[in-house]
């Protein structure tokens, strides 16, 4: 009996491992052919394969514009399945890829991801993305600004073709009309509102994205301008001291913010509800259309809106990207490409369904396809294209981010 | 001396609605409101669209409540048959290094998991067990299998040797003798440690999300992206729906051991 029971859990563990011997079929293109085949070959390949798509799935508007617009489509046009994997962070699937690289795996259940910034960065320097796909899609040749450098750089990082652009975001500020008829337009019109209105406004804290977007917003208005950020941060030498203003002016505000800046939020997530159940009167989004789609949802009051400052708010884009070991590769290419048609985009771009700025370059769409971007009502809440448009940004590169998020630990919230 | 129990009950049951019917109802007034202002008490108006999403159309959350059953079903049963002969052993055998053995059983309960998950997901990897069920249900063992100890562990200190004893005296053979004398005995302890177990696996997200790869889909991997993401409304239906079946599973689990011990009563002939 002493034996038996020391053999029996053994057994158990083994013939559970013997049942696992599971394979994946392989690609039947090569995957060398699909970075310099014919269109028509890859798409024909893409016929009957099931594409993952691995992205966030915290917003169900999203969630529901992939299942339920784009995925019927695909399958109908192309007959490829898509099977979206929610994720909370980005950061687990490319710890995933790193392991899946050090071990050899070879077929791999990511076709897809949806990444941009550290993440990319991340993914390229461990070399976990497949290659320079994207030239190869119809969509991306014929409607992407493929010179614009927020297209060809991802925060600072050549992209080199190895992720397509599927939308833009843009940092904008998000108010009641009802509370504050004038929003700030300046950083320093900001300091006034924030002194004239204690209590009223706060941001995330870092290393939260949006409250870090803040903080790089107020670097360029007090330290003057971006253009001097346009280099690696190691070659400048007086960093410290062009610093310095940003820092006096973050903590000059502090005593003038929610719960007079003892604490801050520590997620957007918390700050908007905080706007939501109306306890501060401003919040922040990089996305322009959120505030539209929480009115939507009941969650943000009907005179909230949204401004942008005079001197600009930061965009960035983000991107689609093939993983190495990614099985049905010629799949993922006919799904990123279908995703960057001028009617997925323009779907995409209603808050309905999600209310995300288009990566394709206006000029180079045909009238009738301006014309139904145009036509797509944007919500009260969302400022107008061309005036977000004219009030573009580029983004810092991700050893700034860092620079300033330790920083901040250290000038501003440690007091 | 009446007066007295009454009090306590009232007490009781006050401190019982603050403390789990309270945030239950915060949660489904969360899950339904539309336009939720400070300073109002109660939300303006109402609206589905949360539940709607939840529980229909292209969600899937019921192949992943499907997925989350199976595999905290799975993980319990396995557990069952490893916890009891590991408890006999732990109670009964005079080993050598016992402080050992129990170190190495209690581990996962000290280390935490995220440590424990990194190792396990290169080895199941190598070995072509990430992205299935069958290694979901091995990575859950390493949380829930210490809890199922330790309740078996304790029901087996009570039982003397002498009544397993007694029943060969008479003429009983190993497999009767556990089933009629030990079994009966533990149970309570292994209705204890199953109902952590069921609860730990329901609740495991990274673990899932490492092991799983993203092919197994629990009910935790549709959850979290909206806690995190700030959606409260979705959040509030999903973990609404995630207690529910929590507590039908723990409900579940009560009556089959209500059941088990009625059969005992009448084979017995003690009803």
């Amino acid at each position: 009996m002493k034996k038996y029971s020391l053999i029996a859990p053994g057994m158990l563990v083994l013939a559970m491992a013997a049942c696992s011997g599971e394979t994946e079929s392989g690609s039947s293109v090569a995957a060398g052919n699909l970075l310099t085949g014919d269109w028509d070959e890859i798409s024909e390949a893409a016929t009957g394969q099931e594409v993952n798509m691995y992205m966030w799935g915290g917003n169900d508007n999203i969630n529901r514009y992939l299942d339920e617009w784009v995925a019927p489509r695909l399958k109908e046009q192309h007959g490829v399945d898509l099977n979206r994997v929610p994720v909370n962070d980005s950061q687990d699937i490319i710890n995933q890829l790193v392991d899946e690289k050090s071990v050899g795996k070879e077929d791999g259940s990511m076709d897809i991801i949806w990444i941009n910034g550290e993440n990319f960065k991340a993914a390229k320097d461990n070399e976990l993305l497949w290659g320079d796909f994207s030239g190869q899609l119809p969509n991306f040749n014929d409607y992407i600004d493929q010179e614009a450098p927020d297209i060809a750089a991802d925060f600072g990082e050549p992209v080199n073709g190895l992720e397509a652009p599927w939308g833009k975001a843009q940092f904008v500020f998000v108010h009641d009309e009802n509370r504050s008829e004038n929003p700030p337009k300046s950083m320093e019109e900001l300091a006034q509102w924030v002194e004239e209105n204690p209590g009223q406004f706060t941001y995330p804290a870092l290393p939260d994205f949006t409250g870090s977007a803040f903080i790089r917003q107020v670097l360029y208005e007090t330290t003057g301008g971006y253009e001097q950020y346009q280099q690696p941060a190691a070659e400048i030498e007086d960093l410290e001291e062009r610093f310095e203003p940003m820092w006096q002016y973050l903590n000059s505000i502090e005593p003038f913010l929610w719960r007079e800046g003892e604490t801050y939020p520590e997620s957007l997530a918390k700050q908007d509800q905080l706007f939501a159940s109306g306890e501060i009167g401003m919040t922040m989004s990089y996305d322009p259309a959120l505030a539209a789609s929480e009115v939507l949802k009941g969650r943000f009051p009907d005179s909230t809106r949204t401004f942008v400052l005079d001197g600009g708010t930061l965009a960035n884009t983000h991107f689609l990207s093939i993983p190495f070991n990614s099985v049905d590769k010629a799949g993922a290419m006919v799904t990123i490409n279908e995703l960057m048609s001028p009617e997925a985009q323009t779907a995409k771009l209603s808050p309905e369904n999600w209310g995300d700025l288009t990566a394709l370059d206006f000029e180079k769409l045909s009238s009738e396809q301006q014309q139904a971007m145009n036509d797509v009502d944007l919500g009260e809440a969302t400022l107008p294209f061309e005036e977000l448009e004219n009030h573009q940004l580029p983004e810092l590169s991700a050893d700034y981010i860092e620079i300033i998020e330790k920083g901040w630990m250290e000038n501003v919230a440690k007091e | 001396m009446n007066k007295t129990s009454w009090l306590t009950k009232i007490i009781l049951v006050v401190v019982l609605m603050l403390f789990i019917g309270l945030p239950f109802l915060l949660l489904v007034l969360s899950s339904i409101s539309f336009g939720w202002q400070w300073p109002n008490i109660l939300p303006e108006s109402f609206s589905f669209r949360s539940w709607e999403y939840v529980l229909t159309g292209s969600s899937d959350t019921w192949r992943a409540v499907g997925f989350s059953l199976l595999i905290a079903v799975t993980v319990t049963a396995v557990n069952i048959l490893l916890a009891v002969p590991a408890a006999k052993s732990l109670v009964r055998n005079q080993l050598r290094a016992k402080w050992l053995f129990e170190a190495i059983i209690f581990a996962p309960i000290v280390i935490p998991p995220f440590v424990a998950v990194m190792g396990i997901h290169l080895t199941f990897l190598r070995l072509g067990l990430t992205e299935t069920v069958l290694g979901v249900v091995l990575a859950h063992l390493s949380p829930t299998l210490p809890y199922m100890v330790r309740a078996v562990v304790i029901s087996y200190n009570t039982l003397s040797v002498d009544w397993e004893d007694q029943a060969r005296m008479l003429g009983a053979g190993t497999i009767s003798r556990f089933y009629h004398v030990v079994l009966p005995h533990i149970m309570p302890g292994i209705a204890a440690g199953a109902s952590l177990s069921i609860l730990i696996s329901l609740s495991q997200y990274l673990i899932t999300f490492i092991i799983g790869s993203g092919q197994v889909v629990t009910l935790p991997i549709l959850l979290f992206p909206f806690i995190s993401g700030g959606d409260p409304a979705i959040a509030s239906a999903y973990s609404l729906l995630f207690a529910g079946i929590a507590i039908l599973t723990l409900l579940g689990m009560d009556a089959a051991l209500k059941k088990y011990y009625q059969k005992k009563k009448t084979a017995t002939g003690k009803a």
